[in-house]
Parts: structure tokens; C-alpha cells; sequence
């Protein structure tokens, strides 16, 4: 399968203060996403995920390493040509009525004249704001402007989009609109490439994730597999004529608990590994960067 | 896959973003009241005709023209040290230097969106100056055209400049900075002559080297010619055409080259 996006020893460092203090960002990042997937970037807040994707969006120039889409240099603009981005906390023109603005980005995303007002009718309607087309950009509120921003996102129809937290600061309805969104694209074959703090909603609609804490990359793999390796114990169902009971025992002391419980005269109703959740696995892991990210936060003291 | 770098690709998006500029620019409420302010230092002109001594009606000419002429300096400033910056700070930069297309075309569409916003300016006032000055003088002489096309030749280096140190600085200092290379330039000429005039060598190779780094704005002032219906030789107009240009691109190219190497946080 080849790559929506790939990233090798991927960096940046900020320099801030007079005396230019380092701040690394991001270090040694290898991220793979492969085309067709929707692949969630999690991570606590500051952990890099922002970076990371003002990076691969040209944004921002690394300090270090390299990255690719479809195989095109990040350096290189042609390798956002098939690309469809959504930054966080979106910032639009306010002059713009909502038609003008769809115009003006599709213009932008070389998008055939014929086209455009075609696409144009058809997003607004998709996102549910077809009636507000001529309104300006201005009187829109959150949760319109983050539509509007989705629809920007993929009026060139993009192979790829880039979403910044999607999702943050919307009401239920706006977050249906928006997962409904995602997994509509997913499923017409475009990659998805998503960062969020909720992590119900990557675990719902992600086969793939990459966690980043520290601005270090802590794994990344399919959702299944990730929980797979993170066993938190292993709930054993037990009878004894009418008597039921069970017993939650650690992963590594599974089969002398079978024993023991076979000993004792049990019959053994099932063995039920339970994972921990991507939120469990995502505080172990800050936990564990905890040494290492107030090292780096000591720099800047 | 599309190739991004077709000039008729770029040509469109260039395009796209100047109109977008052009839209943003007319759409602000501060234009029109500076425009408003243009219009009435116009028509007050007229009111000097009664008091001016001298010839009078080439006192209202002249203030006319001058007038245009710091209206149009006032507004290319206005605007273009926000060009770059209120992309920025509004981060509505992050959409737009996430589309496939290379900084420069970014730079160059909001400058040339810049330009139209001024021109559409200058033509209204000398509309304007024209009905006045029609209404009360007879129709005034190709000269004042002339004149105005100068002026946008000067505004479009201006703005330049107004770019170039929007893509750094904040408006505040921008304004600052094209405000210092607004006079100076206009003092260009004086500077080379404060230096012929010195006796120390040294302070002679510095006017000379000042000068020839400045802009020299005072090449674009022919309104006094205008204003007297003196001839403006071709030639000058023509070499101030090439010099406006030729510095205008070499500003945009250096805008250009810091522009490409920002990071936008």
C-alpha cells in the first residue's frame, strides 16, 4: 500500500527569547499513513500534533528530516495539490459571503471554471448551509464557520485531507455532521488524516492512529492492534454448580490463575482479555513521557 | 498528477488572489472614508479660488493635484502595510499558503490586488477633480493626466515597499518604514545637492551613496508642469516608467525571498 503521507526523522525546533532558547516541537517523527485509511494523530495538548501539521501543509519549514505526500516533497507546493486542509480554530475572511469563499479557494485548488458553481452549490448543501450561501463569512457562527472550513477542505476534491482538531468546539449535531463527514469520505476511498482530542470519536471512526506525547511519536498502528498490546487484565468467568464468580487477574498471571481456579473445583465460563482504551493508553503514555517532556519545558526556564 | 507550476495555472491563481485583495480592499469601511475626506479637500479647492492670491486658477489646480497625490500616498500606505500582516494575525494564512501554489504568486496577487484598489482610486479622484475643475476652470489639460499617471507610477513603488516591510513588521512599524522611505525619497534630489555642497569627501560619498539607494520620488512630480501647461518631455515620463518598474520588482523580489521563509505559527 503506498503512502498518503510519510515523514522520516521529521523535526522542528522553535527558537524563542533574545538568546534564541531552543524548543523542540517535534523530534524524530516517522509517521506513515497509507492511502485509503482514516488515521487519527492523538495527543495531549502541546504535544505536536499542531506542528506536525503546519509542517506537512507548508506552513512552517522543519528543522530537521524529511516529508512526503503522495510521494511529493512537503517543500515542494505540487504536493499539496491533492490536498484538502482544515486548520484548527478556522480563520476566514469575513468579507466573503459563503458562496465567494468557496469560489475563491476552489479558484485556488485549480478547479475548471464549468465546474466551480456546481461544486460550490452541492458543498454548501452538504454541509447544511446551503441557505446561507450569500451571508458574509462575518455573521457566521462556530460551528458554520467550521462547516464552511469543511467544505473549503474539499471543494478541489481532494485525495487527502488534513483536519486540525475537527471537532473542537462543536455541539453534538455539528460532530455528527463533521464524523458523518469523515467516514463519507473514508468511504469513497480518501485518506483521512485527523488530529483530536476525543478520543471516542478516533476510536469510533479511525482504523488507523499514531500517538504523539512530548512532541515524540509513542506508537502508531491500526486501533485494533495498539489496544491489542495494551491487555490492562484478563477477566476470568467462573462456576461452581450455583455458585458464579470472577476473578480479574494480570495478563502475565492469566494461567496460574486457570490452574489454581481448576484446582479449587471451578469450571471456567470464559477468559475475557480486557484492553484499555485508547484514553488509558494515551495517559500512560504522558505519564511515561512526563520525565522527558518537564526536561524539555526546563530548557525554556 | 497536475503540474502546479503552468503559467496558466499560475496566471488563475495570482489572479484569484488579487481579486480577493481588491474585494477585501473596497469592502472596508476606512477606504471610503478617507475617499470621503479626498473628495471634500477637493471640493474646499474650489473655495481657495477666493482666496488665493496670485494666479488662481492655478492655485486650485495644484492644491487639487497635491491633494490626490498625499490621498493616494496615505491609502497605498494604509493598505499595503497591512497586506501581508492581517493575513497573518487573522491566520487566514493558513488556508491560503496550503494550496498548491508557490509564496511568490501569493505575494504578487495581493500586491497586484493592492494596485488595482489604488488605481481604482486615483480614477475615481481625477473623475472627481475633473468635474470640479471642468465645472469651474474649463476641462483641464492632458498634463493633469499625465500628472496622474505619474502619481500611480510613484504609488506603485510606494506599495512596494509598503509590501515589502508588511511581510516582516507589524503595521505600526511598517507604516513607520514606508512613511521614512516616502520622504526621504522625496528629498532624494535635495540630498545629492546637500552633498555637491560639502567640502569633505567622505560626507560627499555618503549623500552620493544615499542617493543612489533611495527611491527617487521627485522624478514623478510633474504637476507643477502640469498645473502651468508646461510640456513633459516623453523621454522623462518614459524613464520614469522604467525606473518605477525596474525598482518595483527589485522590492517585490527581496518581499518575495522573506515571504518564502516565514514560518506562520
Amino acid at each position: 500500500m503506498t503512502s498518503a503521507i510519510r515523514t522520516e526523522k521529521l523535526g522542528k525546533t522553535y527558537y524563542s527569547g533574545f538568546f534564541r532558547f531552543p524548543y523542540p516541537a517535534l523530534m524524530d517523527l516517522d509517521l506513515d499513513v497509507p492511502e485509503g485509511s482514516a488515521f487519527g494523530f492523538v495527543g495531549p495538548n502541546g504535544a505536536g500534533k499542531t506542528t506536525t501539521i503546519k509542517t506537512l501543509m507548508g506552513l512552517q519549514r522543519p528543522t530537521a528530516g524529511g516529508g512526503w505526500i503522495h510521494g511529493v516533497p512537503i517543500s515542494d507546493p505540487a504536493s499539496r495539490l491533492r490536498v484538502g486542509f482544515l486548520p484548527e480554530r478556522p480563520y476566514f475572511y469575513e468579507h466573503l459571503s459563503a458562496s465567494e469563499f468557496l469560489d475563491f479557494y476552489a479558484r485556488l485548488g485549480d478547479v475548471p471554471s464549468s465546474e466551480r458553481g456546481g461544486r460550490v452549490a452541492k458543498l454548501l448543501e452538504r454541509v447544511d448551509l446551503g441557505r446561507f450561501r450569500d451571508v458574509p463569512l462575518g455573521k457566521f457562527s462556530k460551528g458554520m464557520l467550521q462547516r464552511a472550513g469543511l467544505a473549503q477542505a474539499l471543494i478541489a476534491d481532494p485525495d487527502l485531507l488534513v483536519l486540525d482538531e475537527p471537532m473542537s468546539g462543536l455541539d453534538p449535531i455539528g460532530r455528527a455532521l463533521v464524523r458523518d463527514l469523515i467516514v463519507e469520505e473514508r468511504n469513497a476511498g480518501k485518506t483521512v488524516f485527523f488530529s483530536s482530542h476525543i478520543l471516542s470519536d478516533i476510536e469510533a471512526i479511525c482504523d488507523r492512529v499514531a500517538m504523539v506525547v512530548g512532541g515524540k511519536l509513542r506508537g502508531q498502528g491500526k486501533v485494533s492492534e495498539l489496544l491489542e498490546g495494551a491487555v490492562q487484565h484478563v477477566e476470568i468467568g467462573l462456576r461452581r454448580g450455583d455458585e458464579r464468580e470472577t476473578r480479574n487477574v494480570p495478563p502475565a498471571e492469566s494461567n496460574a490463575a486457570l490452574v489454581k481456579a481448576h484446582g479449587e473445583g471451578w469450571t471456567i465460563v470464559n477468559v475475557h482479555p480486557v484492553s484499555k482504551t485508547l484514553e488509558q493508553l494515551l495517559l500512560d503514555e504522558v505519564e511515561r513521557a512526563r520525565p522527558v517532556v518537564t526536561k524539555r519545558l526546563g530548557v525554556l526556564a | 498528477m497536475r503540474p502546479a507550476n503552468l503559467p496558466g495555472l499560475a496566471f488563475a491563481r495570482i489572479y484569484a488572489v488579487a481579486s480577493n485583495t481588491f474585494r477585501e480592499a473596497v469592502r472596508d469601511k476606512v477606504l471610503y472614508s478617507i475617499l470621503f475626506f479626498a473628495v471634500i479637500l477637493l471640493l474646499a479647492s474650489l473655495g481657495l479660488r477666493e482666496v488665493a492670491l496670485g494666479d488662481r486658477d492655478k492655485v486650485v489646480r495644484g492644491v487639487g493635484l497635491g491633494g490626490i497625490s498625499v490621498i493616494g500616498a496615505i491609502i497605498a500606505i494604509f493598505l499595503g502595510v497591512g497586506l501581508v500582516w492581517k493575513e497573518i494575525e487573522r491566520k487566514t494564512i493558513y488556508t491560503l499558503a496550503s494550496k498548491p501554489l508557490p509564496r511568490w504568486q501569493i505575494l504578487l496577487g495581493k500586491y497586484l490586488g493592492l494596485w488595482a484598489t489604488l488605481a481604482a482610486e486615483v480614477g475615481i479622484l481625477t473623475v472627481m477633480y475633473t468635474l470640479i475643475i471642468g465645472y469651474q476652470q474649463g476641462m483641464p489639460g492632458a498634463g493633469v493626466y499625465l500628472a496622474m499617471g505619474m502619481l500611480m507610477l510613484e504609488l506603485t513603488l510606494v506599495t512596494a515597499f509598503a509590501t515589502l516591510f508588511s511581510t516582516f513588521a507589524s503595521p505600526m512599524s511598517a507604516s513607520a518604514y514606508t512613511l521614512c522611505v516616502y520622504v526621504i525619497g522625496h528629498f532624494a534630489d535635495d540630498l545629492y545637492t546637500f552633498g555637491k555642497a560639502s567640502n569633505n569627501p567622505a560626507f560627499q560619498s555618503f549623500t552620493l551613496a544615499m542617493y543612489r539607494v533611495v527611491p527617487n520620488l521627485g522624478m514623478f512630480n510633474v504637476r507643477t508642469e502640469a498645473v502651468h501647461g508646461m510640456a513633459i518631455p516623453g523621454t522623462e515620463v518614459m524613464w520614469a516608467a522604467v525606473y518605477a518598474l525596474g525598482y518595483t520588482a527589485a522590492v517585490l523580489a527581496v518581499a518575495m525571498a522573506v515571504f518564502e521563509r516565514r514560518d506562520f505559527k
